[in-house]
């Protein structure tokens, strides 16, 4: 396993933080190639990556610099991603480090304890990409077809442009849509282009009632006054965001990130106002009801853009992220078919486990209800989360050392966005938090908590989406059933079980994290029987 | 050429193991076929002979003197074969070690200390086998049945190995399941019950459909499923599949979605439920912070 590991000083935001080199110590031993570059952004970066893959044949790569989550969203940062991938390497063994928003813009008054983290961070995420098993992704031919759901004026001109490039378009409303369409006078040729146009259709009286798949090749199942219809589309842009309804059956199969009014709300309102967490879904930028026509016009030209950005290739790649299951393990006890709650999971006639690839959002819910481990989610596999733990609890930070458990829907974008509270206050909070990003608060095994208190964590937070938030609907009620039957277990060892804490936050609350996490900071060190005690 | 020697030794256990092996009746026959017993429990020699060729232990690591003649066993074993959940995974017996040593004693003894010093001395913890020597071949189950015991031992004086299925019990178990199997955000049960609490139980239905709490899910295949096909829901007995899933957190993850995480019964006894016959081989074998052993 050749591994190649790139640091980006992200316009030296990094080195004023931190110590790169002490940082790098614990790869150099296992990492063929290690570069320190200016800015994983600037010209020529990806190209000259793509190189040193190709010179050095390397099979596992970590990124060090931003987060995870920019990744996720930047529509630069997935070019650089997938020039890594072009270049050769798996696109699950490519692990982004996060040593920016957690660590250097976290601890600007801290330089030995964010040198300590971010070598933590750099070793864990080198395991991450070193282990984590290779995925084929499936390749799909996107369907030039979009899903529109909600008919307003701005539904209407995103139609139009669609149109244009040649997508057919359902329009779905939950009254009349060509009541609703716009018919003010600056409306008008485009509400009639878009009605009377052969590829549109308008369906009125809507219901979402039942729908899977994902960028590229989505199966909705509509009821109306005709009864039930099936569409198949490449892509859904959800217009009104801002109605529940919508929102609450959309959520009942994909996921969708809401506020706290329960409205969908975008990955990045600053920089990709119209993506979402599912890659084929875009919702209209968020209109108020004063919005000048030109204000609605450009949200329009946003999300069709977004979604043609999406949808105008030959193939799009979807990757699985649920291991096939081991037959030599599984005996068939049904209780990932429970535990999930997008209906992905079944007994199949053999008596074993099978997961429907395109009801499964890779949430980790079914792994953990697994008593056998049988299954696994290769983007964040059991045997690293477990070994992360370990490592993190390694990590050479002065105080008590406090595990994060981050969900990656609302905890670990809100610790990213910490970042800015400290940058206007000037002070960082403890290093020795350690933070760990998994899949959803469901993904949080009983045994990750075990284990940080055996190798010496003094407490374990994990951050869940709050009430009704939850992408994957009730991955955070499970995790605090979960969690507070597992109190008794500490208890039962003479572990304060308030060592073991459960906050709510949403993805933008960067304050609030803070707050928290001095919260349990002034109180940890008062509990009885830290460091797993002496036994 | 003379036959293979076997011994048998009971340390911190109940004899049911030795009582499931005399249960295999004519079963015996094969394996005394196979192999000249020289020790065991009912031999009257307190000492293992110096060399044996398969020695069984039963019972887990609880004292002192179980901790010497374990060593003794492993000097004088080619094969040692661990029977029973004691002294695969340290058993019910290790429940105590979420108490003190001393509060143990005066649950046991009372007011009789001159009897427990007459004793051998109680460690701190009681451990399974595997945490001193090396163990060749591990039958877990309180007690193992009959045949996978003698399917070992045989396997063992014969030189061969042995192997038996590592999924769960519901693999093995006739129980129909049908509420599991659905599409469902509803709990499979609207509550959790105590076995006494039902007029009548169901003997086709998967008990956790039943609102039971059946270690099923969370326990190795092997023992036939025989308490399940008698109207009993499983208690773990076999332990985990794999040791480093421990049935106590495993226990919580996967039913803590399925059903109702009050139920009275479980919250109860969590512990007893999830760690009745594994409590030394979780995360956390014991409590921490206590007192020291036996005489400090």
């Amino acid at each position: 396993m050749a591994l190649g590991v790139f640091l980006s000083r992200c316009g030296g935001r990094i080195e004023s933080a931190l110590d790169i080199q002490a940082a790098l110590a614990g790869v150099a031993g296992r990492a063929s190639v290690v570069r320190v570059l200016d800015d994983f952004f600037d010209a020529g970066v990806a190209e000259g990556i793509s190189r040193d893959i190709e010179e050095h044949r390397l099979d596992a790569v970590v990124l060090a610099g931003h987060s995870e989550e920019h990744f996720a969203k930047s529509l630069s940062a997935s070019h650089l991603r997938d020039a890594i991938v072009a270049a050769g390497v798996n696109a699950n063994r490519v692990a982004a480090a996060n040593i920016l928003e957690q660590c250097a813009l976290a601890h600007p008054d801290d330089v030995a304890g964010a040198t300590a983290k971010a070598r933590a961070i750099i070793d864990v995420a080198a395991t991450r990409a070193e282990m984590a098993e290779a995925v084929e992704g499936e390749m799909i031919r996107p369907r030039s077809s979009v899903l529109i759901l909600g008919v307003t004026a701005e539904a209407v001109v995103a139609a139009q442009r669609l149109l244009r490039l040649g997508y057919s378009v359902v329009l779905a409303d939950r009254e009349d849509g060509s009541k609703r369409a716009g018919r003010a006078f600056e409306m008008h040729a485009t509400t009639s282009y878009v009605l009377d146009h052969p590829q549109a259709r308008v369906i009125d009286s809507a219901r979402l009632q039942d729908g899977d798949g994902y960028l590229g090749d989505f199966r909705i199942v509509l009821e109306s006054a005709d009864g039930l219809e099936t569409y198949r589309v490449g892509g859904i842009l959800l217009a009104r965001p801002d109605h529940t309804e919508w929102v609450s059956e959309l959520r009942q199969h994909f996921r969708v990130d809401v506020d706290d009014a329960g409205f969908a709300r975008s990955l990045d309102p600053a920089m990709h106002p119209a993506e979402t967490v599912d890659p084929g879904i875009m919702v209209m930028p968020l209109r108020r009801s004063d919005a000048q026509q030109v204000d609605k016009v450009a949200a329009a030209d946003a999300a069709a853009m977004a979604l043609v950005l999406k949808l105008s290739h030959d193939t799009v790649v979807h990757y699985r992220d649920t291991s096939a299951v081991d037959t030599a393990l599984c005996g068939g006890c049904a209780t990932c078919v429970r535990t999930c709650a997008f209906g992905a999971c079944s007994i199949s006639d053999d008596g074993f486990s099978d997961v429907d690839i395109r009801r499964c959002v890779g949430c980790g819910k079914c792994v953990v209800s697994c008593p056998v481990g049988a299954r696994d989610i290769v983007s964040s596999p059991h045997d690293y989360l477990l070994g992360a733990v370990r490592d993190l609890a390694r990590a050479k930070v002065e105080g008590d050392k406090v595990i994060g458990f981050l969900c990656g829907g609302c905890g670990y974008p809100a610790a990213d966005s910490a970042a800015s509270t400290v940058a206007g206050r000037g002070v960082g909070y403890p290093s020795s938090f350690l933070p760990l990003r998994i899949p959803c608060g469901g993904r949080l095994d009983a045994l990750y908590v075990l284990e940080a208190f055996k190798v010496g964590f003094e407490g374990v937070c994990v951050y869940r989406c709050r009430e009704g938030h939850c992408h994957n609907l009730v991955g955070n009620l499970d995790m605090d059933r979960r969690v507070n039957l597992l109190r008794t277990v500490l208890r039962s060892r003479n572990i304060d079980d308030a060592r073991l804490r459960i906050i709510d936050i949403s993805p933008f609350e960067g304050e609030h994290f803070i707050h928290t996490l001095e919260e349990v900071y002034s109180t940890i060190g008062g509990l009885a029987n830290g460091k797993g005690g002496p036994l | 050429m003379s036959k293979p020697t076997l011994a048998t030794v009971s340390l911190g256990g109940c004899e049911g193991c030795h009582v499931s092996l005399l249960d295999a009746h004519e079963g015996l026959l094969d394996l005394l076929e196979a192999a000249d017993l020289v020790h065991s429990p009912f031999s009257g020699d307190e000492e293992i002979p110096a060399h044996v060729d398969v020695v069984m232990v039963e019972g887990a690591i609880t004292t002192e003197e179980d901790l010497r003649r374990l060593h003794a066993a492993r000097a004088s074993a080619t094969t040692l074969v661990a029977v029973g959940s004691c002294a695969v995974l340290g058993g019910i017996g290790g429940l105590r070690n979420l108490s003190p040593v001393a509060e143990v004693k005066a649950r046991a003894f009372g007011d009789h200390v001159t009897k427990s010093e007459r004793l051998p001395r109680l460690r701190r913890l009681v451990q399974p086998l595997s945490d001193f020597v090396e163990i060749d071949i591990s039958v877990p189950g309180c007690a193992p049945e009959t045949g996978l015991i003698v399917d070992a031992l045989v396997a063992a004086v014969s030189g061969n190995e042995f192997s038996f299925g590592v999924r769960n019990l519901c693999d093995e178990c006739h129980r129909e399941k049908r509420a599991l199997l659905e599409h469902s955000s509803e709990f499979v049960s609207d509550d959790v019950l105590a076995l006494m609490e039902l007029d009548e139980i169901d003997p086709k239905r998967c008990f956790l459909e039943q609102g039971l709490i059946c270690m099923g899910p969370m326990t190795r295949e092997g023992c036939g499923a025989k308490c399940t096909a008698a109207n009993v829901p499983c208690r773990g007995c076999m332990g985990p599949s794999r040791l480093d899933y421990e049935q106590g957190a495993k226990t919580i993850d996967a039913l803590a979605a399925v059903l109702p995480a009050g139920g009275i019964m479980y919250m109860d006894d969590l512990i007893g439920t999830g760690y009745r016959f594994s409590m030394p081989v979780s995360v956390f074998p014991g409590a921490l912070d206590h007192e020291g052993g036996d005489d400090d």
